[in-house]
């Protein structure tokens, strides 16, 4: 079943447990040491991956794609403050500041989103009636295309911070509640039954049992649904808002402003990868008991 | 059922147990039928049966995790009416927890139990060292092999000082080496404890291995209790006690039952 480097059979024999220890810390540094490789291959990726935009600048007019080194410039030049940006009258006019509006609003909705959407799930899975009210529910929503409840929201809600944030957490709470609705269902009965049979409660098996038994499935969720939302919450301040990145772009296009454009882009792009492996790096630590997780981290 | 040990903390009494199931197809199936018998406190009994006689679910019902159709199940002075800590269950399924270390799973029981910390951590390291894993008391259940996670469910239902113990074909998985020392380690935690012992209920289609734990082998078959036999040998057993005559006319006796038997063979022995 599992790799047989970390096996060690008790049927064989009692083994001393210091040398086990320092074992243990050898394949942890080794760990590392390839995570650390493939984020040199990633870089590798990166920089190839500007190469080859930069290369491009010689063949597209400029006035549709901007070089990089412009572009990196220009994001250094509006990181603070856009003077260009200035006259339209926006709160926030600085990349950093609008990149960090836009963050705020994704994690409040995957945060808000993915609790309500997990619960509900893991809820659903559990109690049929339950289920057979918010099943139907929830997967019309899910067929909808999301953004087509955006002008309703931007129409019942403004174009303030909510009506974005709203449509990104209806986004996250249907892909969450699908998650954990499976991954409760696809948990081994055994386990709830021995910790029955150990006099757990409702609320010990929940703790138990069910919250982490399904956790490295609801991560994954979490994973994929803020991959998602990034782009989304851009398009949601993109059709109406105050301020944010995807404001940022809605602006310069209006101006033409390729560069700037890019600009924002690219920022939002960094952000939401340095995310994304940030997440990523949690949700291996956190499920590292899981015989999937050995195979993700490679 | 009337025998005068009743009341005692670890006998169980079957009174014209009963369990039907409806199936899918709306129709009726009886798993477990009119099944009475008494095992008495500290004896090791192995239900033997060919599969879909109902032992899992004879089992199931002693261990509260499933309700009776008819009759009663009694443990000790108590009627079972759901799962508790004074019956301890090792799963066929590997039902260790792979999100607790192997220490925490073997303490989860007590856990639940009150049991102050310090106090279960010394236990459960006893028990883990009596089955052999202090090695891996930090590891998660991933890193051990099958037979080592039955090793730590055995120590699991121990530490937790359940008077009866639920087996439901606990080594049926094993490969054959790894099946007889987990026997012995059954059998040396189960004659360690100072008296009275565990009540143990042992539910296996291996004949052999009922002949080798069992004080006494119940068989099953359609759901009823077809025969109940009480194995005269003392332990340590080995090869060598399997062959002796009167092992074999047991042997031959379960083999009939379970139809492996032509009918006269069966009379020829019995
Ligand atoms: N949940 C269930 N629903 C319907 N039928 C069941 C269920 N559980 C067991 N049975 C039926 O009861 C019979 C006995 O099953 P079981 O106790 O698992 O047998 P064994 O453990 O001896 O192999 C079988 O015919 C099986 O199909
Ligand atoms: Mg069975």
């Amino acid at each position: 079943m599992a790799s047989d480097t970390s096996m060690i059979d008790g049927t064989t024999a009692v083994l001393p447990s210091r040398p086990r220890a320092a074992d243990q810390r050898g394949v942890t540094v080794w760990a590392t040491l390839r995570s650390f490789r493939i984020d040199i291959f990633g870089a590798i990726g990166l920089v190839l991956l500007v190469v080859f935009w930069w290369g491009l600048t010689f063949v597209v007019p400029r006035s549709s794609l901007p070089s990089p080194l412009n572009v990196f410039r220009r994001i250094a030049d509006d990181f603070v403050v856009a003077d260009m940006l200035s006259y339209y009258g926006l709160p926030e006019t600085g990349l950093m500041g609008s990149m960090a509006y836009t963050a705020a609003n994704v994690l409040i909705a995957v945060v808000v989103g993915g609790l309500i959407g997990t619960v509900l799930g893991l809820f659903a899975a559990r109690v049929p009636v339950a289920r057979a009210i918010s099943d139907p529910i929830l997967n019309t929503v899910g067929t909808i295309p999301i953004l087509v409840m955006a002008p309703f929201f931007l129409i019942w809600f403004g174009t303030g911070r909510w009506s974005a944030v709203l449509l990104v957490t209806v986004y996250v709470l249907v892909i969450l509640y699908l998650f954990a609705q499976r991954a409760a269902e696809n948990l081994d009965p055994v386990y709830e039954s021995s910790a029955r049979t150990f006099g757990a409660g409702t609320g010990d098996i929940l703790r138990d049992i069910l919250i982490p038994g399904t956790l490295p499935q609801v991560l994954g969720g979490i994973r994929i649904a803020l991959a998602g939302a990034w782009g989304l919450e851009a398009i949601a301040e993109l059709l109406g808002a105050q301020q944010g990145i995807g404001k940022i772009i809605e602006v310069l296009a209006g101006s033409l402003d390729i560069e700037g454009i890019f600009a924002a882009l690219l920022v939002l792009g960094i952000v939401a990868v340095i995310a994304d492996w940030i997440a990523g790096a949690l949700v291996r630590y956190v499920t590292r008991w899981s015989v999937s997780a050995r195979v993700g981290t490679t | 059922m009337t025998d005068s040990s009743q009341g005692k903390p670890n006998d169980i009494t079957f009174t014209d147990v009963t369990r039907t199931f409806v199936r899918g197809d709306g129709q009726e199936v009886t798993a477990v039928d009119g099944v009475s018998a008494h095992i008495r406190e500290g004896e090791f009994v192995c239900l033997v049966g060919p599969s879909g006689c109902g032992k899992t679910t004879l089992l199931q019902m002693v261990s509260g995790l499933l309700p009776t159709s008819g009759g009663a199940i009694t443990v000790g002075a108590k009627q079972v009416t759901g799962p508790g800590p004074d019956r301890g269950v090792v799963f066929q399924k590997d039902s260790v927890f792979p999100w607790f270390r192997v220490i925490d799973n073997v303490e989860y029981g007590m856990k639940r139990r009150g049991v102050p910390a310090a106090e279960r951590r010394d236990i459960a390291n006893r028990y883990l060292e009596l089955v052999s894993l202090s090695h891996v008391a930090r590891a998660w259940p991933k890193e051990l092999s099958g037979g080592m996670l039955k090793r730590v469910a055995i120590a699991t239902v121990f530490a937790n000082g359940s008077d009866v113990l639920l087996l439901d074909e606990p080594f049926a998985a094993l490969d054959y080496v790894t099946k007889h020392q987990l026997h012995d380690v059954l059998l040396d935690l189960w004659r360690s404890t100072d008296a009275p012992r565990r009540t143990i209920l042992f539910v296996t289609h291996d004949v052999d291995e009922s002949l080798l734990l069992a004080d006494r082998i119940i068989v099953i078959r359609d759901g009823r209790l077809v025969d109940d036999i009480a194995i005269d040998a003392t332990r340590p057993r080995d090869v060598d006690t399997l062959t002796r005559p009167d092992m074999m006319t047991v042997k031959h006796k379960l083999l009939a039952h379970l139809g492996l038997e032509h009918g006269s063979r069966r009379s020829a022995a019995s």
